[in-house]
């Protein structure tokens, strides 16, 4: 717990996404439906109406500050309420002010500008309340617990990273590098934008696989394999991130401020249970480029791979598919 | 020290970081040999077209006047080459924020003009120059030609790139808070550009010192309070690109102009100058004594 040295708020503010429209290039607006945001997910999915051409999306934001904001014996004065958008890939940080509702209340609304130009993926957006506290201008004296994502590319409002999956020949692509991996049924290539599976249809059969759905035992098999395609995928992603961790002066490492750091996140709870994620990569990465440890640390980092892709869930549908199956030729 | 490979391509195109390790080869590391560029050219993908930004020649005339005029003190093409490569290639944040586009320019285009400015000199420790491959393809504030990119569109004014030559001209400045997310904030910034200009902080360690201290108190201190921005209107920049296929060759002795966009409010800029300065006072810097 971070210790503060003047009067905070305990409590979190609590943000919602309102409304979402595009602004398109030719001037027109597009008001997206209440699908294009989840607030169960805390994630804003700007590419859900198929445009390619928008120019900025408007965000409708409605924030709620915990009890005591505004509380007349409050420790702070000059209450401002501020909506921040940051985006690690792209180094934009762009702040709107909110507004409040009602006097004597604690809701604040207003809405954020997202310029289509200004991000490459996703962005993260969170909300501050500040305030004058013994005489110091602009202290947060409460802020979101958790960013809500807005994802300017997907077309769903989901939270966690998706992987890429592509298909190709790897023997005729244009992508003449995949030539080398002509024998592999699938490669993984963390040093994409998004993490993403090349999956090789030279071998017979595979796209049909990978495309069956319904309840028949191909569908299960398939999610074994994609399963199993994940677990690679985030084992390489964590390997990749941890080696191109930047160092601060001190010896510390950074998080990084794109996916690679989300993925880290993510995953090092399953790698270091139980302490800070900013302990547990200081300790990766002292186990990484010191003298021992690392090799005993794969078996948690493979831990944490298959955990991320549901590789148990997955197993366990395709065994009780094949029970059945094995029931049925009996009968 | 190598030349331009045999083949450069006529057109700018992506290059996947996983299809850059047969380039990357110990040769060209050491400075030694470069590919040929006809190999290279098949594994790339195309940018579309009709767009005249993705022409090299302009880039590959700034970057030989580059290592002309700056063949005596090659750090100090940073300062002119960033905002001219800035002017020259006009990206959208979006675009530059793609990796594969600074892969092809240093792999491609100009990989000798990477191993001119990046082949270390040999000390007693390593005595064999070499080229990190960081440079080539790697993080957005090392790789050879983001770096600068990226210098110039976080340190620009609005049009302004005088700022950015400021940046540019102290190493310890862009090699230690390009990455930080604290100059993300425009008048941030900016403030920290009028703490060099003013001569109050010049040295690395002076410059790490402040930047420790501003990104302390900003763990409580929203800034975006302190120093308020104004909102951008996206059409200067679409404006600006759109120019680019009638625009002249940057200049080469005066600055060029960027995107026709509002400068930072100017009383955003001081209130956070004197803030910073107050911060700067009293934080520990590496080597200075209280009182100094």
């Amino acid at each position: 717990m971070k210790i503060y040295p003047y009067k905070r708020l305990n409590r979190p503010v609590a943000l919602r996404v309102t409304s979402v429209s595009l602004k398109l290039s030719d001037g027109t607006r597009d008001q997206l439906e209440t699908t294009a945001y989840s607030t169960q997910q805390q994630s804003v999915a700007l590419g859900i109406a198929g445009h390619i051409d928008w120019v900025s999306a408007t965000i409708g934001l409605s924030a709620t500050l915990p009890p005591g904001a505004n509380a007349p014996d409050a420790a702070w004065s000059d209450l401002s309420v501020l909506a921040v958008l940051t985006d690690g890939e792209t180094n934009v940080r762009t702040s709107a002010d909110l507004t409040l509702d009602a006097e004597g209340g604690r809701d604040w609304s207003g809405s954020l500008e997202v310029l289509r130009d200004d991000h490459l993926g996703r962005a993260s957006l969170a909300v501050y309340a500040v305030g004058t506290v013994d005489g110091v201008r602009g202290r947060s004296i409460a802020e979101t617990d958790r960013s809500w994502i807005v994802d300017t590319v997907s077309d769903e409002p989901v939270r966690g990273l998706q992987l890429d999956v592509q298909t190709a020949s790897f023997k005729r692509s244009s992508r003449e590098w995949l030539q080398a991996y002509a024998d592999a049924p699938w490669i993984v290539d963390a040093s994409a934008r998004v993490p993403t599976v090349f999956v090789n249809t030279d071998v017979e059969g595979v796209i049909g696989l990978l495309d069956s759905n319904g309840s028949g035992v191909d569908s299960k098999v398939r999610d074994l394999l994609v399963a199993q395609m994940a677990t690679d995928v985030w084992t390489a992603v964590f390997h990749g991130a941890i080696g191109d961790l930047e160092v601060e002066p001190g010896g510390a490492p950074v998080f990084p401020t794109d996916w690679q750091g989300e993925v880290l996140r993510e995953m090092l709870p399953d790698v270091f249970p139980g302490v800070h994620v900013e302990e547990a990569l200081r300790q990766v990465h002292r186990r990484r480029t010191g003298e021992s440890g690392w090799v005993e640390l794969q078996t948690r980092i493979h831990y944490a791979a298959v955990r991320r892709a549901d590789a148990a869930k997955a197993l366990a549908y395709v065994i009780r598919s094949l029970e059945q199956m094995n029931r049925e030729s009996e009968t | 020290m190598i030349t331009q490979p045999n083949h450069v391509p006529e057109r700018l195109a992506l290059l996947a970081t996983s299809a850059v390790d047969p380039f990357l080869t110990e040769e060209l590391l050491r400075g030694e040999q470069v590919h040929g560029g006809i190999d290279l050219a098949k594994v790339v993908e195309p940018l579309p077209e009709d767009d005249a930004r993705w022409w090299v020649e302009p880039i590959r005339s700034l970057v030989e006047d580059a290592m002309f005029e700056f063949r005596e003190d090659r750090t100090r093409a940073d300062a002119w080459l960033a905002p001219r490569l800035h002017a020259t290639l006009r990206l959208t944040r979006r675009e530059a924020a793609d990796k594969r586009l600074w892969n092809h320019l240093a792999l491609a285009v100009a990989p000798d003009y990477v191993v001119w400015r990046h082949l270390s000199e040999p000390t007693v420790k390593k005595p064999e120059r070499r080229v990190a491959a960081e440079r080539f393809r790697g993080p957005a504030d090392r790789q050879c030609f983001s770096r600068l990119w990226w210098a110039a569109e976080l340190f620009r004014n609005g049009a302004d790139y005088e700022p950015v030559e400021a940046a540019c001209g102290n190493q310890d400045l862009i090699h230690s808070v390009l990455k930080k997310e604290m100059i993300d904030h425009r008048p941030t910034a900016q403030a920290m550009i009028r703490l060099l200009k003013s001569g109050l902080v010049t040295t690395g360690r002076e410059v790490d010192g402040l930047s420790v201290a501003i990104n302390a108190a900003g763990a409580t201190l929203i800034y975006d309070i302190l120093g308020q921005d104004r909102p951008r209107d996206p059409v200067h920049l679409r404006d600006w690109i759109a120019e680019a296929e009638s625009a002249p060759p940057v200049e080469r002795y005066e600055l060029p102009k960027g995107p026709d966009e509002d400068p930072v409010p100017e009383e955003a800029v001081a209130a956070l100058t004197s803030y910073f300065a107050e911060l700067f006072e009293t934080a520990p810097v590496r080597g200075r004594k209280p009182g100094d």
